[in-house]
């Protein structure tokens, strides 16, 4: 019988059409998690009130910033997710190696953090409507807001490149996790452990700088720039890693 | 054309080493069962030569590629076990749907008249089925791939006596008609053993014996009769199994290096001589004791 | 097809014997083009190497001859053949069993003619 030839290429694209189709509680849980966002945006993310004599006056402000935020948590469990031992074996019964198997992996968490990150951007829409309707007797869209479609462009982008950052960290976690247990017990002590040192001395640490890295950038270019390179540099990690990665049961 | 060649492989786990400096050459198109007690290394030998394990020391190729982290490997081989990971939110038709599109060879149509005959229902999902039913599935995966190399490891768990008569009558159909290279590893050597060619048996992560299942069967011969004289022709033999049974009659299985004017000679003493399934050869072989459980018993 | 599959005989020696009794019944007449590795392997559901061994004990006693490409064919005096290895083989090794058995139960040489006797007497009357 003769042998059968493949091309990294050819398997990682029918590896990333396959993820795509046996994912898909992934996208149902976004759905779930986008929805219950929506619902708790609707308590206003501030309010204002003042009042005498005859007039009431109270300003509500929303935003869909809930819905990004849980988003991106989304997309770090789902990167987690799909590293576990029940989705990794999974490709080892088809045609595979550790580098298609990431590579496919890295694809379908892009087009994850995509329909996330456009969902959520559109979210903001959704909630809009909902509050002109139901909630208020007058609606303000705040001056900020005005949207062009290049502002919502690149608006999307960036909360595309959030969500894929944070499952891009996922990823790496998983990796980690999956190479020693150990991880699942110390990453997260790490992480809050750095919280509370931060909150107690009352300066900010590494975590806080991390994320003044990112959110603080004013040039879209620039953070694209950061962006990409974190994103090359833990998915680099997280190839490394489990490249010697062995299949057991 | 060798299609696996292993040289001093060596596989540990901490402290266990559950292969020890195997070496071995399974030859292209032959069906060789690999044969030993739990514990012996079959499952971890397959697990390497199928990619998904890396020795510790050693070398071995699968159609000249090592075979950890090669996708020619991977795209030429099917390996199917009863631990098999199944992706789980796809129902059974989807799942030949995605193993049609990533073997090239698969048959589409042996697959389905496997499904249909076998009573499965293409909208149940792999969880929700019974260990038999699951090792059914398994194996029209692994029949219908029609790799160049098929490893199935303990592929008839869980099925019943009728399923798997069934299965070793579909493999042999089909291997048949698309002759390639298969390995089994079975408990149950006495059942597969007219559909090999060739038998591996390992002991304790070694190689005890490869051989043709044919000459396996000549390889060693049962004398029986009465003590005395079985003694006096196995003295200066390699006595594999030995059993007393009745009054002064001995049962013993030695190496069959026999003339046919020295076998001749041992029926005019009266002694018996017996043909050692293959199967028997094997529990003989692989046990620590000449005595087997009896000697467990036999205090003295 | 009944093979004894748990037999003392190996099982490529049943399928010569099997295919010699084919050729002795008139199954297959001189020239004719005997059952191939596969066949036999489908029909006795053993692997194609075991049968090809059964075949090959045939060819090397000239009862079948191999044509490049085509398959084994029966020899034109096959059926002679057959006969006569049976006689000097088969018979005389069935014989010699037969006298240690007879040793065994001290049966005599006489009884024991005479029982050959009695048993080729029924098979004439049947």
């Amino acid at each position: 019988m003769s042998l059968t030839k493949v091309s990294l290429a050819e398997v990682v694209k029918k590896q990333y059409i396959y993820k795509l189709h046996a994912y898909t509680q992934v996208f149902l849980s976004l759905i779930i998690l986008q929805v219950i966002a929506i619902l708790f945006s609707l308590n206003g993310s501030g309010m204002m009130g003042s009042g005498g004599g005859m007039i009431d006056l109270e300003v509500h402000y929303y935003s869909a910033d809930i819905v990004v935020a849980f988003t991106m948590l989304w997309g770090f469990i789902t990167a987690i997710l799909i590293t576990t031992k029940a989705y990794r074996n999974d490709d080892f019964i088809l045609v595979t190696n550790r580098i298609s198997s990431n590579l496919s992996n890295v694809l379908f968490l892009l087009t994850a953090s995509l329909i996330g990150g456009i969902t959520a951007n559109l979210s903001s829409f959704l909630l809009k409507i909902i509050i002109s309707i139901f909630k208020s007797d007058f609606y303000i869209d705040s001056p900020a807001d005005i949207v062009t479609v290049m502002d919502l462009f690149v608006g999307s982008g960036a909360t595309v490149l959030y969500i894929f950052l944070f499952s891009a960290l996922g990823y790496l976690v998983g990796i980690l996790v999956q190479l020693n247990r150990v991880f699942a017990v110390v990453l997260p002590v790490v992480f809050v452990g750095g919280l509370i040192l931060d909150g107690m001395r009352g300066d900010a640490g590494v975590i806080a700088a991390v994320f003044k890295f990112f959110f603080a950038e004013s040039s879209f270019t620039l953070f694209l720039i950061k962006g990409i390179c974190t994103l090359v540099l833990l998915f680099l990690a997280a190839f490394g890693l489990s490249n010697r990665m062995e299949v057991k049961p | 054309m060798s299609v696996i060649e292993c040289k001093g492989l060596t596989k540990a786990f901490g402290g266990t080493k559950a292969l020890d400096n195997f070496s071995c050459k399974i030859e292209g198109n032959t069906i060789t069962g690999l044969i030993g007690r739990n514990g012996a290394g079959k499952t971890t030998l397959l697990k390497i030569i199928a990619g998904y394990l890396q020795q510790t020391t050693g070398e071995i190729t699968v159609f000249s590629e090592r075979p950890f982290n090669d996708l020619t490997v991977s795209a030429n081989v099917i390996f199917v076990h009863d631990q098999l990971n199944l992706p789980t939110a796809l129902n059974l038709k989807e799942i030949l749907d995605v193993m049609a599109s990533f073997y090239q060879n698969w048959d589409r149509e042996l697959a389905q008249r496997l499904f249909d005959y076998f009573s499965l229902h293409p909208m149940q999902y792999y969880n929700g089925l019974s260990k038999g039913m699951k090792s059914t599935f398994n194996m029209i995966v692994g029949l219908a791939a029609r790799t160049p190399l098929t490893l199935f490891d303990e592929p008839t768990t869980g099925m019943d006596a009728a399923v798997r008569k069934d299965f070793y009558r579909a493999l042999l159909k089909d291997y048949i008609a698309y002759p390639r290279t298969i390995i089994l590893s079975s408990h149950h050597l006495d059942e597969i053993e007219d559909l090999l060619e060739d038998i591996l048996l390992m002991q304790r992560g070694q190689m005890l014996l490869h051989m043709s299942v044919t000459d396996l069967k000549e390889w060693a011969v049962g004398l029986e009769g009465r003590t005395v004289a079985v003694k006096e022709w196995t003295k200066n033999r390699e006595v594999i199994f030995s059993k007393n049974g009745g009054l002064d009659q001995t049962y013993v299985v030695v190496r069959n290096d026999f003339t046919a004017a020295e076998l001749q000679k041992v029926k005019l003493a009266g002694i018996k001589t017996l043909p050692v399934s293959s199967s028997d050869l094997c529990v003989y072989l692989t046990s620590k004791t000449k005595g087997g459980i009896d000697d467990v018993f036999n205090k003295g | 097809m009944a093979l004894n599959l748990d037999g003392a005989k190996p099982i490529y020696l049943q399928i010569s014997e099997w295919l010699e009794n084919e050729i002795l019944n008139g199954h297959f007449v001189s020239d004719q083009k005997i059952y191939s590795q596969y066949q036999l392997a489908d029909i006795f559901n053993i692997n194609p190497a075991t049968a090809a061994k059964g075949l090959n004990i045939l060819a090397e006693e000239q009862i079948l001859y191999k044509k490049r490409g085509l398959g084994m064919f029966v020899t034109s005096n096959a059926k002679e053949m057959i006969v006569s290895k049976r006689k000097n083989q088969t018979l005389k090794r069935l014989v010699q069993e037969i006298v240690i058995e007879a040793e065994r139960l001290k049966v005599s040489k006489d009884e024991l003619i005479e029982m050959i006797n009695i048993t080729i007497m029924r098979r004439a009357g049947e």
